[in-house]
C-alpha cells in the first residue's frame, strides 16, 4: 500500500520524528527499524483520518499564491475562515500542502 | 487545547503503530522497553506541544521514560513552532512524487542516520553512508533477522558522534527558522565573495581602492544611507582594506620605481596596483579615467551585496513565517478553478491553527485569487 509522508509534519508526526530521532542517536534504535516505524506511522495516520475523522470542514480565503508540483497542490491563502460543526477560526495566513488522493487508491 | 476527539485519534495512531510495529522490532532483536520508550517518548513530546490532552491510560508507562536524558527532549522542542523545524525534510527526504516539500538544501545533508533509507530511492548523498554502506545494506529491512545488537552498536560508535555534529547544526538552523539555510547558504557565499574580493584586493586591486575608497567613503558617508546602515561591517572592511593597502602601497610603489616614468602620476592617484604595461602607455589619459572606474565597483559591490542578503532575509522571513505558523496537511479529491474563483475538495486532513490541532474527513475550500 502507498503512503504518504505528508502527516510527518504534523504535530504527531514531528513528535514521533523527534523520538525516533533521539533513540536512533542513543542507539536504542537502528535507523532502519526507526525508518520503519515512520512507514507505519505513514499508514496508521492514513487510516485513522479515513475511519476515525468524521468532520467537515469548510475554508474560504483569498488565495496568495498556488503550486501544482509532483502532484502536490500547495495553496497559500490570506485571512482565512475555517468552518467546522463546532468552531470557526479566523487565520491571516495559512498553507494548505495537499496530496493526490488517487494516488493512494492505485 | 485539543479537543477530546483529537487526542483520541492521535492515541489510537500511536498504539497502532506501536502494535503493528512491535513484532517487526521483537523480531530484530529489540527488547520490549524499546518500545515502552518509543510510546513514552512520543506521549510525552505530543502532551508538551498540547497535541494530546487529558491522561492517558499508560502513564505508568511514560513514567518509565524518566531513564532516557531528558534535555534532549526539552532543549530543541517548541511546541507551536514544530512546523519550522526542517528536522523531517531532512531527515525522511520527501519521495519526489509524493511531496510537496522542499528538497533538502544543499547544505544540509540527510541525516546520515537515515539514509540507508529502504523506501525507494535515496537520492542524497552523504558522505558517511559510504563508510556505512558495507554493514548496513546487508542488515536492512528485508532480512527477518538484524545482526546482533552489539557488533552493530560497536560498527556505529564512532559514527555515531558524526551523526550528533551534524543533528545539533540542524537544530541551529532549526532554532532560527526554516529559511534560515538559504539565506545562510547566501551569506555564506556572500563572506567568501568577499574573501576572494580581498584576496583580489592583494593581488593589485588594493591601491586602486584607498585612492578612490578614500575618497568616495568620505563622499558617500554623509550621502549613502546604504553605508550608514552598514557603517560597522564596510568599516571593518575598510580599515582591513587599508591595513593590506599600507602593504600594497609599499609594494605597489616599488613597480612604478621601476618604471621611473609614472611616480609623479603615482603620487597624484595613490594607485600603483596596475600593471607596468598600464604605465608606459600614454600615462595621463590611463590616469584619469581609473578613479571613476574603480569607484563604480567599489561603491556598488560591497554594500550591495549585503543589502541584498539582508532583503532576501527580510523577504522570506516575513513571507514564510506566517504560513508556517498555520499548516494543513491533507489530501486533494478535485481541483477546479473558473477565472478567479478556485475550489477544491480535500480529505483525511490534519490543520494546525492557532496553536491547536483539527482533523477533518473532508474538507471544501473557495478561494479567490
Amino acid at each position: 500500500m502507498a503512503t504518504f509522508e505528508l502527516y510527518r509534519r504534523s504535530t504527531i508526526g514531528m513528535c514521533l520524528t523527534e523520538t525516533l530521532d533521539e533513540m536512533v542517536s542513543n542507539g536504542t534504535l537502528s535507523p532502519e527499524l526507526a525508518i520503519q516505524v515512520l512507514v507505519q506511522f505513514d499508514k496508521s495516520m492514513t487510516e485513522a483520518l479515513e475511519s476515525q475523522v468524521k468532520s467537515k470542514v469548510s475554508i474560504k480565503g483569498h488565495l496568495h499564491t498556488y503550486r501544482f508540483c509532483d502532484n502536490v497542490w500547495t495553496f497559500i491563502l490570506q485571512d482565512a475562515t475555517f468552518k467546522n460543526e463546532e468552531c470557526q477560526e479566523l487565520v491571516k495566513s495559512v498553507k494548505i500542502v495537499a496530496c493526490d488522493s488517487k494516488l493512494l487508491t492505485q | 487545547m485539543a479537543t477530546p476527539s483529537v487526542s483520541a485519534v492521535y492515541i489510537h495512531v500511536i498504539d497502532d503503530v506501536l502494535s503493528k510495529v512491535r513484532e517487526d522490532l521483537i523480531n530484530s532483536g529489540a527488547s520490549d522497553s524499546v518500545l515502552t520508550e518509543l510510546q513514552a517518548l512520543w506521549e510525552m513530546k505530543m502532551m508538551q506541544c498540547g497535541a494530546i490532552t487529558g491522561t492517558i491510560e499508560r502513564s505508568s508507562a511514560s513514567k518509565t521514560a524518566g531513564v532516557t536524558p531528558v534535555h534532549d527532549l526539552n532543549v530543541p522542542y517548541e511546541g507551536p513552532e514544530e512546523y519550522e523545524t526542517p528536522t523531517a525534510e531532512i531527515l525522511f527526504p520527501p519521495t519526489p512524487l509524493q511531496t510537496p516539500i522542499q528538497t533538502p538544501l544543499p547544505g544540509n545533508v540527510d541525516h546520515p542516520m537515515y539514509s540507508s533509507s529502504p523506501m525507494g530511492p535515496n537520492d542524497y548523498p552523504t558522505p558517511v553512508n559510504d563508510m556505512r554502506n558495507g554493514g548496513d545494506v546487508k542488515g536492512g529491512r528485508p532480512s527477518p533477522y538484524m545482526q546482533p545488537p552489539s557488533p552493530w552498536m560497536t560498527q556505529r560508535s564512532p559514527l555515531g558522534v558524526d551523526v550528533n555534529v551534524a543533528y545539533v547544526e540542524g537544530r541551529e538552523e532549526v532554532d532560527r527558522g526554516a529559511n534560515q539555510p538559504t539565506t545562510q547558504d547566501f551569506f555564506s557565499s556572500g563572506k567568501r565573495k568577499r574573501d576572494d574580493y580581498a584576496l583580489n584586493f592583494q593581488d593589485g586591486f588594493i591601491p586602486q581602492q584607498d585612492g578612490a575608497g578614500d575618497v568616495t567613503l568620505e563622499i558617500f558617508l554623509p550621502e549613502g544611507n546604504e553605508l550608514k546602515q552598514f557603517s560597522a561591517s564596510s568599516s571593518g572592511v575598510a580599515a582591513n582594506a587599508e591595513t593590506v593597502s599600507l602593504q600594497d602601497k609599499k609594494s605597489a610603489s616599488r613597480i612604478p620605481q621601476l618604471d621611473g616614468t609614472n611616480d609623479a602620476f603615482d603620487d597624484m592617484f595613490l594607485q600603483g596596483g596596475n600593471t607596468p604595461a598600464d604605465h608606459r602607455v600614454a600615462t595621463p589619459s590611463v590616469g584619469t579615467p581609473k578613479p571613476s572606474t574603480d569607484a563604480v565597483p567599489e561603491d556598488d559591490e560591497p554594500p550591495l551585496n549585503e543589502d541584498d542578503d539582508d532583503d532576501l532575509d527580510d523577504l522570506e522571513q516575513g513571507e514564510e513565517e506566517p504560513n508556517t505558523h498555520h499548516l494543513i496537511l491533507a489530501q486533494f479529491d478535485k481541483v477546479t478553478r473558473t477565472k478567479s474563483r478556485w475550489k477544491c475538495t480535500l480529505k483525511d486532513g490534519i490543520m494546525h491553527l492557532n496553536n491547536r490541532d483539527i482533523l477533518f474527513n473532508k474538507a471544501t475550500g473557495e478561494f479567490e485569487f
